[in-house]
């Protein structure tokens, strides 16, 4: 059995809207009966676990798009001897199975009883949960196998070393990445699984991390979440409805030297391990001290509620601020770093127990999406030098890609890449 | 880790002096029964409280403690009783609304309250805690002096050429700074010069100094050649250190959140052997981190003892476990004459199970910073 041909994709593709079955042999509405496209307006169809985001848009859903739940991540390398044209094809592919998946549907509905099926089949029943497919390109992928050296956008590079990271070679880089979102973490999973599948004789993993957990809030209309901390994160994060703060210091511009890019982001991943053992033993009054807010409420320790604007000047009667020098919200602010934001997409991980400390090796799986990746790592020198929350964290992996922008109907993945 | 010279210490109004000459000691007895822990009397004058607690027949609870009315604080508590034994703790309480708590009762809370006129209160003026805090800055002091001379000896032997007295001496120095590593950090950049390892935080290899690159020269280098100065450096900054912790000032908080801090720096870092990963001398400077810690259990515990037996007495329990699985590698005069096999011989199983032991330590250590509060 060889893998799955563009052709057997293509040919399996139905429109939308109808349910139907594996095999001939499951009925009912299953994963579609709310699986009615959206108009390319960015907004949600459905609700609850039925709902669903438009796949085509200026922009690559899974950015802003209100932060699901469940993470399914993957950095994936090209194999030696696969083409360009492999390559194109493979983008081709993952956009029409992409699609279908987030509109709630399989990659392929009908299977020949005497052929492997053409979906994976375990989400089968399940709404799509919010599900969006976000990809990018590493580095990597421009440097010359594929002819794409002069497609390489000026911006694009490895993140250079950053303080307090101690980067498991495991966990680094790759040619490409898909980040699949979604509320039910078996879709998520699904949707990297069966494009890991498509790719089979293309590209292989690099590494994957699940998330079980968001831990950023992307729009003002969802709560925010708590990280293994146990705080509140991303109160103060980019959301959807600041349009003008997303062109300035998430969306690329005309500005960049690559046309392609336009419209599209930088992604850049760290996986963050917290020493949470360590952490749950600090008295709680150091805790705010080290982020800066209160642990329950999440209010800035300057008071207020949650959404209070932190008073980075306000002193105590000794004299001291009361959100301390070191405090992770003081350093991270965009009032200490010169305005710079940064749109964050963070989910809570655990890859199972640490094999030598014998504690759970988990922690913050962190995204970020940027205009400039320079955003990210004056920000990064700052925290990893000064942040009082070191003493707790390690950067242990580390990622970035240049995401393109969204395509309309009828256009791929890598159409303007390959141009 | 909570700031060690900031003064931002949390002021827990209700606790003071255990032992005042000119306190009155009132007497108050509790009975946990499996309904209620209520005290007798359940009113008294401030002034130092010594509470007496039996477990009638409870099998379901086993512990009562002194809480603040907001249940927030834990004063002072006795856990571990069961059904026939008795136990107590004694401390200064100030007027004010408290709360017996013993989990498992089916009544869990019972009020107790203080009145009269407050006593005075604070760690300055109780003499344990006033001792503890004196004989803190002391012992750091001796340290740094000792680190000092520790290192200047590590550098004539450089100077002289002797390499394998210098790899002797490294790990003998290293001691010193890690027994009060918490207080050195507070000083973010001194420590980076001092201490600072490739990655933590040092990213540009050529930033490298004070003890890790010497370490680099000498082990994974095999030489003296350079090491000079950079010893040279690394004595001038802990004069530097020595002279900022000879006007620090302390409190029992932070001493005590520093002890958990010296063993999750073992359980973080020393375990997995980063720190000193090129001399391999990990489990001489691991045992500092312990001896750190257990040097401020040591000046806490005449004032723990009386407030918090049973905190003492798990944390004691848990030193000894530590102790005895790193005494499974203990040899004479060890590797690099550290007194231990060098660490590389560890396996990763083997630094499991004393992680194991370490993390139980630092949790136990952990308790003590709200019970000198």
């Amino acid at each position: 059995m060889g893998p799955m041909s563009r052709r057997q994709l293509l040919g399996g593709m139905g429109l939308a809207g109808a349910a139907t079955a594996l095999g001939g042999t499951v009925g009912g509405a299953g994963p579609f009966a709310a699986a009615v496209a959206a108009a390319d307006s960015g907004t949600a169809s459905g609700a609850g676990a039925n709902r669903t985001y438009p796949f085509y848009g200026e922009h690559q859903a899974g950015i802003v798009t209100p932060a699901q739940d469940r993470l399914a991540f993957a950095s994936m390398n090209v194999l030696d001897g696969a083409s360009r044209g492999d390559l194109r094809d493979l983008l081709t592919d993952w956009t029409s199975a992409a699609e279908r998946m987030t509109r709630g549907r399989l990659v392929g509905d009908d299977s020949d009883l005497d052929d492997p099926p053409l979906d994976t089949g375990e989400a089968i029943g399940s709404p799509a949960g919010g599900l969006t497919v976000t990809i990018g390109y590493g580095p990597s992928l421009f440097d010359g196998r594929f002819g794409l050296g002069s497609k390489k956008p000026a911006l694009l590079a490895d993140l250079p070393p950053l303080p307090n990271e101690n980067l498991d070679p495991d966990y680094v880089g790759g040619d490409l990445c898909i980040q699949a979102c979604s509320d039910d973490p078996l879709v998520a999973f699904h949707a990297v699984r069966n494009l890991a599948r498509l790719g089979l004789g293309v590209v292989d993993y690099n590494w994957m991390e699940l998330g079980f957990g968001k831990t950023s809030s992307t729009s003002s209309a969802q709560a925010t979440p708590r990280n293994l901390l146990g705080f509140k994160d991303g109160t103060r994060n980019i959301k959807s409805q600041q349009t003008g703060l997303l062109d300035d210091y998430v969306w690329v511009g005309d500005e960049t030297d690559q046309a392609w890019m336009r419209g599209g982001s930088y992604l850049i991943a760290r996986r963050i391990q917290i020493f949470i053992e360590n952490w749950d033993r600090d008295d709680l009054g150091d805790q705010q001290n080290v982020i800066g807010r209160v642990k329950v409420s999440g209010a800035p320790l300057t008071g207020g509620g949650e959404f209070t604007a932190p008073n980075f000047t306000k002193k105590n009667g000794l004299g001291q601020p009361v959100i301390p020098a070191g405090a992770h919200i003081r350093l991270a602010s965009h009032e200490e770093n010169g305005g710079t934001r940064i749109l964050r997409r963070g989910y809570s991980f655990t890859d199972g127990i640490d094999p030598v400390r014998g504690t759970l090796l988990g922690g913050l799986f962190f995204i970020a999406f940027v205009k400039r990746p320079e955003q990210f790592v004056s920000l990064q020198q700052k925290l990893g030098t000064s942040d009082a929350l070191n003493e707790y964290i390690q950067h242990i992996g580390s990622g970035i890609f240049a995401v393109p922008p969204g395509i309309r109907r009828g256009q791929h993945w890598g159409d303007a890449l390959f141009a | 880790m909570t700031a060690l010279l900031a003064g931002v210490a949390v002021v827990v109004p209700a606790l003071g002096a255990p032992a005042g000459a000119d306190v009155r000691t009132t007497t108050v007895n509790i009975t946990l029964t499996p309904r209620t822990c209520a005290p007798k009397p359940a009113k008294v004058q401030a002034g130092q409280i010594q509470f007496n607690i039996k477990n009638k027949n409870a099998g379901a609870v086993s512990e009562a403690e002194l809480r603040t009315s907001d249940l927030s604080h834990i004063l002072g508590e006795q856990e571990n009783l069961t059904p026939g034994l008795s136990g107590g703790f004694a401390l200064v309480v100030q007027p004010g609304r408290y709360v017996i708590n013993c989990p498992g009762a089916a009544q869990q809370h019972a009020a107790f309250t203080v009145t009269g006129k407050s006593k005075a209160a604070g760690w300055k003026t109780n003499s344990s805690l006033a001792g503890a805090v004196s004989g803190y800055a002391t012992y750091v002091d001796q340290q740094v002096a000792d680190l000092v001379a520790s290192s200047q000896a590590l550098c004539a032997a450089i100077d002289a050429g002797n390499q394998a007295r210098a790899e002797a001496l490294y790990p003998q120095t290293r001691v010193y700074y890690e027994r009060i590593e918490p207080v050195a950090e507070v000083w973010g950049t001194l420590d980076t010069s001092i201490d600072g390892r490739i990655d933590n935080p040092v990213t540009n290899p050529a930033d490298l100094e004070g003890f890790h690159k010497i370490e680099e020269l000498l082990w994974a280098d095999d030489t003296l050649d350079g090491a000079s100065p950079y010893c040279g450096q690394l004595v001038q900054h802990e004069r530097q250190l020595g002279q900022l912790v000879s006007t620090a000032s302390y409190d029992p908080v932070t001493m005590a959140s520093g002890a958990t801090d010296l063993i999750n720096e073992a359980a973080t870092s020393k375990i997995t052997g980063e720190e000193e990963r090129y001399s391999n001398t990990d489990l001489i400077v691991f045992q500092a981190n312990v001896d750190g810690a257990t040097e401020v259990v040591d000046l806490l515990k005449p004032y723990l003892q009386r407030t918090s037996p049973s905190v003492v007495a798990q944390i004691t329990q848990r030193d000894q476990a530590v102790e005895h699985a790193l005494a499974q590698y203990r040899a004479t005069p060890g590797y690099d004459d550290t007194g231990y096999v060098e660490y590389s011989q560890v396996l990763d199983r083997q630094r499991k199970a004393l992680s194991a032991q370490v993390q139980a330590f630092a949790e136990a250590l952990s308790k003590m910073s709200g019970r000198v509060a």
